[in-house]
Order: structure tokens, then sequence, then C-alpha cells
């Protein structure tokens, strides 16, 4: 198991709290610094107030859903890379959210590795895209 | 709503319109840069191999042998259309979104068969409760495989089934809902993933003591205790197995052993029996076991099959007729004292009966064996062991007459169910003869059967033995050589089809061949599908040597065991008759073939034709073949990023004339290798491909030439080009090479002076994810002779296998789906051409030239120091 040390903040949304705990504690062992919003209108409080760089975000929960949330995040701050979970298994959602610029699409039951290799890659994206943003600003 | 959904589309185009790669990075930018891409090529062609898995199954099915119901369909399609999302997004991430009309392939696609399915789901069953007299093969959706199958053979067949009833899915729903127990499996089922698996065993004990605590509907209890008084009275005598007959799948077998049995359940135990064993779909084991297999559970439901226990005299196996000898037709029976297992499960030597099928049934062959124990139930409904009476020890289980009962019997399943059966048989005290279960039997193939594998047919002669059977079927035929597609082109009616290597293109004969026999492939791969689609007898056969079955010569092709005779051999081609199988016409049948319809067929079967675009894409097939073809192309390109990251690459320590760069996407250098003064020697790499290509560069026959003697008029046409055309040679490429490597990939580059070639290789221990691409392009010499090196190169390549193809000075040359073995042959034949062809294009001064160089490669012989003269 891969136990180096992250330097950046992963947000998990999901509202399911069983999951969410188990989930953000395996990622807390591999190194990563996790918070935890257990709704779409928290995770937008957490994203305000303490910006991650990449967002887990559980697209079927009540009150504001997860398409919805990831919306609210990328208006906020576009550069936030968003992997989104599903228990769905179809392929409906996942063709829009990817058009919308989802990182990724992932479908329960995944494996944590899988998970955490998607989320450095989501990391990298985000840093390569603030370097261009940087230097297309100059 | 629909500007926000604007401005984050204009934002991510942004973004993602400008490739990350223009900017030179830093060391770690690099790496991720390819690791990321490499991981995205890797996903995609692991969706690929999974998706077309899928498609050879859904084929299986579609032969109409076996049982399914509407979860399987449910459950194949989500899985081939979550493997084709995969694909497409992979693919437009690593090329920043160039394919994105996939997507809307893709959706098409998705909503044409959602549409199909949607009109199936409205149908359900009525009751939760129903007897075997009333149950039938089309009620297997909801009634389960198991019970569906027995009711069939009692009711269609009027053959004896064990007394008992099925409680359908439909009782299974009302349980659930009637007690809101939906939310508690979705809890359950999202735990897999995390991989706790102390949580998933403590959180499915809860589950299991839920369900099991929830009191059946008053209803559905009354219904199932009625249908049990119904049959049986009030005998207390009387004990039942329950067993689960699962709907999830083909009828029992993918689920063997997954869910739970009781036996000996007594009357009053029946509703408490049933909740423990729809219970045991939420155990650990069988939520790990879905989840391994890609089941899902939105459909999940589970069927109940209570039969009345049967304490056999005797029981046993029934065959149709051979498993693996396809010329023995005689009907095989088995049969020992006392229950089934013993017969199975090899304990007792069984006594064997052969029976012809002419109608008087004729006892062919009856050998008794000496039976000391057997298997008989006790008061408890469990069973023991327990000694045969001497008198029996000896003596036939079966009298003659009851052999030829039984043997109807399995004439009549096999009539009816239009396939060979395996059925399992038992004799009840009074000496009534029971069919417990009739299913397909499989004609075994050599790969999983080679110990018991008929011999060979005398009187023939056999060329090739232990070919993979890619379509099962028998065919006859002239053997012809397709050596390119052109030669598709005057394809005779009947001809048998030989190729070194398979291709969906020859689909366009698929028609008129009557067999098809390639040196390599796949048997999960596009060709060998489409032939399964069209019924066509397929071979794969390693290491085919091809003068063995030179064109025109006579064969039979037994694609039943991996056989090919010469000459026309009758017992084969009239052994076993095609017949239309009994879930053809069912209306469950029907729909997976109209959804197969929209997965199955490969219409993209060319890439350079004009239709091979992301709208051509109709079916799922086609959009894995488009995605999995253009990710070669992305992978190709990945060497234009390598120049832009030169200053972090690692410097290989060898003995080469070229200087290259390594640049480790993961797993491809010993972990120890990577810090040591930013080179790294030939013995610290472990990617697969770099090192069979590092092996043919530093072979010594090609190494240590350099330099070739120069021919003088050769040099002078190099000095003449470079002096008066300077505008036409002006693209002149960087000067280094590099290998971008992984445990099981390469991209080597090659930018020396005025040429470039790039191989990008993929080598591991799956056949299907295997291949080699090559390009080569360039050259200091004039266009003469530049083209004549590259179709030297071209004739090369051509002799050694590849694909390949020339336009003015470039040459591509491709190679797909071989044992790993076969790849790094060819790796070392490549590292050998690219040390053999340096400034091999001075020695083209004659056209003769181009047929000496590739006859002096074929040979070996690597020292070219003649050309021959101009005639």
């Amino acid at each position: 198991m891969d136990k180096k040390q992250r330097e950046f903040k992963v947000l998990l949304v999901d509202d399911e709290d069983v999951f969410r705990e188990a989930t953000a504690r395996q990622l807390a062992v591999r190194g990563f610094v996790v918070l935890t919003a257990n709704s779409g209108e928290a995770a937008v409080e957490v994203v305000n107030n303490d910006p991650p760089e990449v967002v887990v975000l559980d697209q079927q929960m009540p009150g504001m859903h997860g398409s919805d949330t990831f919306i609210a995040i990328k208006q906020i701050n576009p550069l936030i890379e968003v992997i989104m979970l599903t228990g769905n298994t179809s392929v409906d959602n996942a063709i829009e959210l990817m058009q919308m610029g989802t990182f990724d699409y992932l479908m329960k039951p995944i494996n944590i590795d899988d998970l955490l290799y998607k989320i450095e890659d989501a990391y990298t994206r985000k840093k390569l895209n603030e370097k261009q943003q940087r230097e297309a600003g100059q | 709503m629909s500007t926000i959904l604007g401005n984050l589309k204009q934002i991510y185009k942004a973004l993602r319109g400008r490739s990350v790669a223009d900017q030179p990075g830093n060391s770690s930018e690099m790496n991720a840069l390819f690791r990321f891409r490499y991981a995205l090529f890797k996903e995609l062609l692991a969706a690929n191999s999974e998706l077309l898995t899928v498609l050879s199954d859904m084929d299986e099915k579609l032969k109409g042998e076996t049982v399914f119901g509407l979860s399987y369909i449910t459950n194949q399609v989500n899985k081939s259309l979550r493997n084709a999302f995969q694909m497409v997004k992979s693919l437009n991430v690593m090329s920043s979104g160039k394919h994105r009309d996939l997507y809307a392939a893709l959706e098409k696609i998705n909503e044409r068969i959602k549409s199909i399915i949607e009109e199936r789901r409205a149908e359900c069953a009525s009751r939760a409760v129903m007897p075997y007299d009333q149950v039938l093969l089309k009620d297997a959706d909801w009634a389960g495989g198991k019970n569906a199958n027995l009711g069939e053979i009692k009711n269609r067949l009027n053959i004896p089934v064990p007394e008992g009833f099925a409680i359908t899915t439909k009782g299974f729903h009302d349980f659930f809902e009637y007690n809101d127990l939906k939310e508690a499996i979705i809890k359950q089922k999202n735990l897999i993933y995390v991989n706790e698996f102390d949580l998933l065993n403590n959180l499915s004990a809860e589950t299991l003591e839920l369900v099991r605590s929830k009191p059946l509907p008053p209803d559905l209890e009354q219904e199932i205790l009625a249908a049990s008084t119904e049959l049986w009275g009030d005998d207390p005598s009387v004990l039942v197995a329950m067993r689960s007959s699962a709907v999830g799948e083909d009828g029992d077998i993918s689920y063997a052993g997954q869910y739970l049995t009781l036996l000996g359940v007594t009357r009053p135990e029946i509703c408490e029996a049933y909740k423990t064993i729809i219970s045991s779909l939420f155990s650990a084991r069988s939520i790990s076991y879905r989840s391994s297999k890609g089941v899902y559970d939105e459909d999940l439901a589970m069927a109940v099959a209570c039969l009345k226990m049967v304490d056999s005299r005797a029981s046993g196996v029934l065959y149709t007729r051979h498993p693996y000898d396809i010329t023995n037709e005689h009907i095989l029976i088995n049969a020992v004292w006392g229950l089934g297992p013993y017969a199975v499960d090899g304990v007792v030597t069984p006594d064997a009966y052969a029976v012809t099928k002419d109608t008087g049934l004729t006892l062919q062959e009856k050998t008794v064996a000496t039976k000391l124990v057997q298997l008989r139930l006790n008061a408890e409904g469990g069973v023991e062991e327990r000694p045969v009476p001497p008198d029996l020890q000896n003596a036939p289980c079966l009298s003659d007459d009851q052999i030829r009962v039984l043997a109807g019997y399995g004439t009549a399943l096999e009539q009816h169910y239009k396939c060979p059966q395996d059925v399992e048989w038992a004799m009840d005290p009074d000496g009534q003869l029971l069919i417990l279960q009739s299913r397909p039997l499989k004609i075994q193939s050599p790969t999983n059967f080679s110990l018991l594998k008929a011999p060979p047919l005398k009187g023939y002669e056999l060329i090739v033995d232990g070919g993979e059977i890619a379509s099962q079927g028998v065919g006859k035929g002239v053997i012809v050589h397709v050596d390119a597609v052109e030669d598709l082109a005057d394809f005779p009616e009947g001809g048998v089809l030989v190729a070194r290597h398979s291709s969906p293109e020859y689909v366009i004969v698929m028609r008129q061949a009557s067999a098809i026999i390639v040196g390599a492939g796949s048997v999960s791969g596009h060709m060998a599908a489409l032939a399964r689609e069209f019924d066509l007898p397929t071979l794969i056969c390693a290491n085919l040597s091809m003068d063995r079955i030179p064109p025109g010569l006579e064969v039979t092709v037994d694609a039943y065991t991996g056989r090919i005779y010469a000459g026309e051999v009758p017992e084969l081609l009239t052994a076993i008759k095609k017949e239309e199988a009994h879930m053809k016409g069912t209306p469950i049948y029907d729909q997976l073939e109209r959804i197969a319809k929209h997965v199955i067929p490969l219409n993209l079967v060319n890439p350079e034709a004009p239709e091979f675009t992301p709208a051509g894409c109709a079916t799922l097939h086609d959009l894995a073949r488009y995605c999995h073809e253009y990710s070669y192309k992305e992978m190709f390109q990945i060497s234009d990023l390598a120049s832009k990251f030169h200053g972090w690459s690692l410097k290989l320590d060898a003995a080469l004339p070229m200087d290259i760069h390594l640049i480790d996407m993961g797993n491809g250098l010993k972990e120890d290798a990577l810090t040591k003064w930013n080179s790294v020697k030939v013995d610290e790499i472990v990617s697969a491909p770099f090192i069979a290509l590092l092996q043919g560069m530093l072979n010594k026959e090609v190494h240590g030439l350099e330099p070739r003697p120069v021919n003088f008029s050769g040099l002078m046409s190099v000095i003449r080009e470079q002096t008066l055309a300077p505008g036409h040679v002006g693209d002149r490429f960087g000067d280094r090479s590099y290998a971008i490597i992984a445990d099981k990939y390469l991209n080597f580059s090659s930018r020396v002076g005025y040429h470039y070639s790039v191989i990008d290789a993929y080598c591991g221990d799956t056949i299907n994810k295997n291949y080699i691409t090559f390009t080569f392009k360039g050259g200091a010499a004039d266009d003469v002779r530049k083209n004549r090196r590259v179709r030297a190169i071209a004739d090369i390549l051509d002799r050694e296998g590849f694909r390949v193809q020339v336009k003015g000075d470039k040459v591509d040359a491709r190679l797909q789906k071989y044992p790993k073995s076969y790849i790094e042959s060819k790796m070392d034949i490549l590292g050998r051409l690219l040390i053999f062809t340096r400034q091999l294009d001075m020695l083209m001064t004659t056209e003769q030239s181009v047929v000496w160089v590739a006859d002096n490669f074929a040979a070996g012989n690597y020292k070219l120091t003649a050309p021959p003269v101009e005639a």
C-alpha cells in the first residue's frame, strides 16, 4: 500500500455516513488530508471556506444533488477537479457530466487504490491547468 | 441553469483545448503527465478486453441453449455500456476531447437499448407461488432457471420430476417491500469498494439478521403453506429440500455453490427456511462474488425451489451423447446405489450403460461395478454413508427395462431442448424414475479437456492438432491463403480461409467461407466474435506452418477438438447437426436478440474507410473498435512530448551508436535504478518490450558493423541532396532517441539525422492487448533511394508477419494480438533492423537492391558491402 504523505486536500462528499467515514479513513491512511461533507450544501460551504484541490462527490444525495453540487463547486472555482462517484449502473448522467468537465466518473464499487490514483491524476491535471492559466495571464 | 452549463462547458473547452504539454516542465510534472496518459491507455485496453468478453458471452447465449432471464440481459447490457463508456472517456481524456462525438454516438445506442429493456420490465410474475404443474420454461425470469426447467420437463414432456413448487421473484419483492428492506442493502453494497472487510462482515451480519427478523407478508405466508398442503396434505413425514433458483444469471450454473441450500426442512419450518435462503444473497461472500463478477444489485431478486426430498434407491448421470468423442452418439448412463453425489464425486465406481438411439433403444454396453457403500437420507433429512447390502454390491442398479425408460427420457429431453443434454436422475423408493435436472451438455474442447479428448479419427491424415477454438463447428473446403485484403476479392465459395493473423476484415467473406484457420489471434478478439456471429468454424493454431496447408488442399476443419484433417471426413461432417435451440422463440430470447443488434455487430472493420467515424458507430462493438484504433494513435504520438522534457530523462548506458534517453512511466526500471548519475544500465531495465528491442539492437551480428563502408555513389547522392536542395531536407529531426517505458509498454522514437522511426508496443500476458506499431520515415538521400529503402524495410517486415503500408518515403507496419513471446521475438527483429538500416539509403543504388537487402536481412547476413550492379 502506498503510504507516502501527500500535501493536498481532498474533499469527500457522501450522505452515507458509514461509507463516507470508512472511505475517509482509508484515504487518510494513504496520506491524504481529507475533509468530509455529508451533503451538497455542506460541500459548497467547505469549498468556500477551506478550498480543496480535488473533490470526490457522490451523485445520489438527498437535497442538493451531486450534479448540482458539481456545478456550484465549478462556479466557485473552475479549476477544482471533481471525481464523481455513483452507485447507479446507468451511463445516462455519466455522459452529460463528462462533457461538462468532470475529471472522471467512477461507478461503485471500485477499488480504493484506483480512487487514490484518480485523485492524484486529478491533482496533476489541476496543477498543470493552473500553471497554464498563470502563463496565459502573463 | 443552461447558461451556467454553457459557461462551464466553455471553461472546460478553454482549459482542455490547449495541450498541457506545450510547456516544458519539471521532472515530477513530466512523470505525472506520462503516467497519466499511460494509465488512461491501460484503462482503455482493460475495458476493451472486458467488453469483448461480454460480447462473446452474449453470442453464446444467442445460441439459445442456456436459460437466462431479464436480469442476465440488464447485467450484460450495463456491463457492456459501462465498458464502452470507459473507453470513450479514456480516449477523450487522452486526446483532450478530440473524439467528443463518440459521446453522442454512445448516448444514441444507450437510448435504443434502454427502450427495448423498458418494454420487458413492465411484464412480471403475477403470482408469488407456482406449483410445478403450472411452471414452464417461459417463466424462467421470475421462477428461476431451475424451477422453470423442472416445470417444462414435467408439463411439456410428461416426464416425472420431484414434487414441489416455486416461490417466484414476486414473493421476494413482496417481502422486501412489505418490510422496507432496500435501503439496508444499498448501504452494504457500497462498502465493498472501501475494502474494509471487517466493516463489510459486520454490516453483512446485521443485514442477514435484519432480513431474517422481518415477518413474511401474511398473504405470502398463506400462499406458501397452501401450496405445500395441496401437494402433501398433512403428512408430517415429508421433508423438503429448499434451494435458490437464481435469476441473475443463466439458471444456477454461474451461481453454483454461492447460495444456500437447506435439506431436511420440515413443513412448519418452510417459511423460516425461505427467509434464510433469500438472506444468503447478502452474505459478505455473496456480495463480493457478485461484485467480482460485475453483477449489480438494482435488479437483484431470487426465486426459491421447494422440492420433496427423495430418498433415492439409486441415482446417477445421463449424457445424451458422448461429451468429447463427437462420433459417438450413444446415450451414456451411470448409476450408483443411494444418492447422486457418490456417482459424480467418484467415491464409488458406478455402473455404466450405453444405449443406441434407434427406435428400440438397444442396450449396447453394460458394465456392472462393485459398489460397497452408498449415501442415504437419515430421519432428520441429512445424509449418511451406509454399506450396500452384500446381495446388491455386484448387482446392476437398473434393470434393462429401467435403462430403456431412462434412455427414452434422455432422447425426449434432447429432442425437446434441441441439443445434447447432461441429466441428473434418481429412482425413488417405489422404483419410479425421476429427472432432477437437465442442462445442455458441453461438448468439450481440447484446451480444458486435453487428457480426455477423443483420439484422432483413424484412416485420415491429421495435419494439425491442438488448435484453439474461436468458433465451434465442422467445415470442409479447399485451402485459400489470404496474405492481403486484396486477396479477399476473389475468395471462392466454400473455401477455407488461411491467414497468418486474425483480422475483422475477413468478415467480407464469412458468408462464403466454410472455415477459418489463422496462425495468431485471440479467441475473444474481434474476428472470433464475428466468426461466432456467422457460425463459422474457426481455429487459431499457434506455430501454424503454411507449408502444411498449401493452397488448393482439401481439408476438414474440426473446430470441436481443434484438429485439421486432409481431405473429406464424412463422420465429422454428419456427426453434429446444427439445430435450433430451445430458448429461441421465447420472449426473453427475442429481446436479447433485439438488444444484441445494438451491441454485437461490427460495422467498422476498416480504419481507412470513410465511415470509420464516431457517427459511423452503430453498435457498442463499433465504439470499442474505434476507441481501440485511435488509442494506438494517441499513444504513438506520446513521443512528441518526450523532447519537451529532455532535461529530465535518464541516459541509457549502452554500447550503441546512438544516445537513448529514458522516461519511466511506472515499473519500467528496477526500483533502485532511478537516481544513479542520471544514467541507467541495460540490466536495470525491466520493461519487457524494451528489453527485447535492446537485445536486437545489441545483437553482435548487426552491432559492431559501424560505420558501414561508404559506397561512393551513395555518398555523392547524400551530399548532392544536402547541398542542392537544403529546403527539401530541411526537416532535420533532433538527434536524440527516446524510450518511454513501463513494465509492459514501450514507445521508442529514434530521430537521428534526417530520418525518424517510432516503435510503440504493448507486451504482456493478455494476447488481446499486445501489439507493435512501427513507422519509419525520411532519409538523407534522394527520393528514389529513400523510397527504395522504405520498400526494403517493408519487404523485411512483411516477411516477419507485419501488416505493412508504404507511402512515399514512409513505411507503417503493425502487428497485434500475438502472445508475449512472439511480440518479444519481433521486437528483437526490430532492434536489429534499427541498427541495420542506418545509412542504408546509400546502398540503394539499384532497384535490385530492394530485394537484395531484404534477402540478406532474412538470411541473417547484416554485412552489406556489395550492392548489385544496375542492370
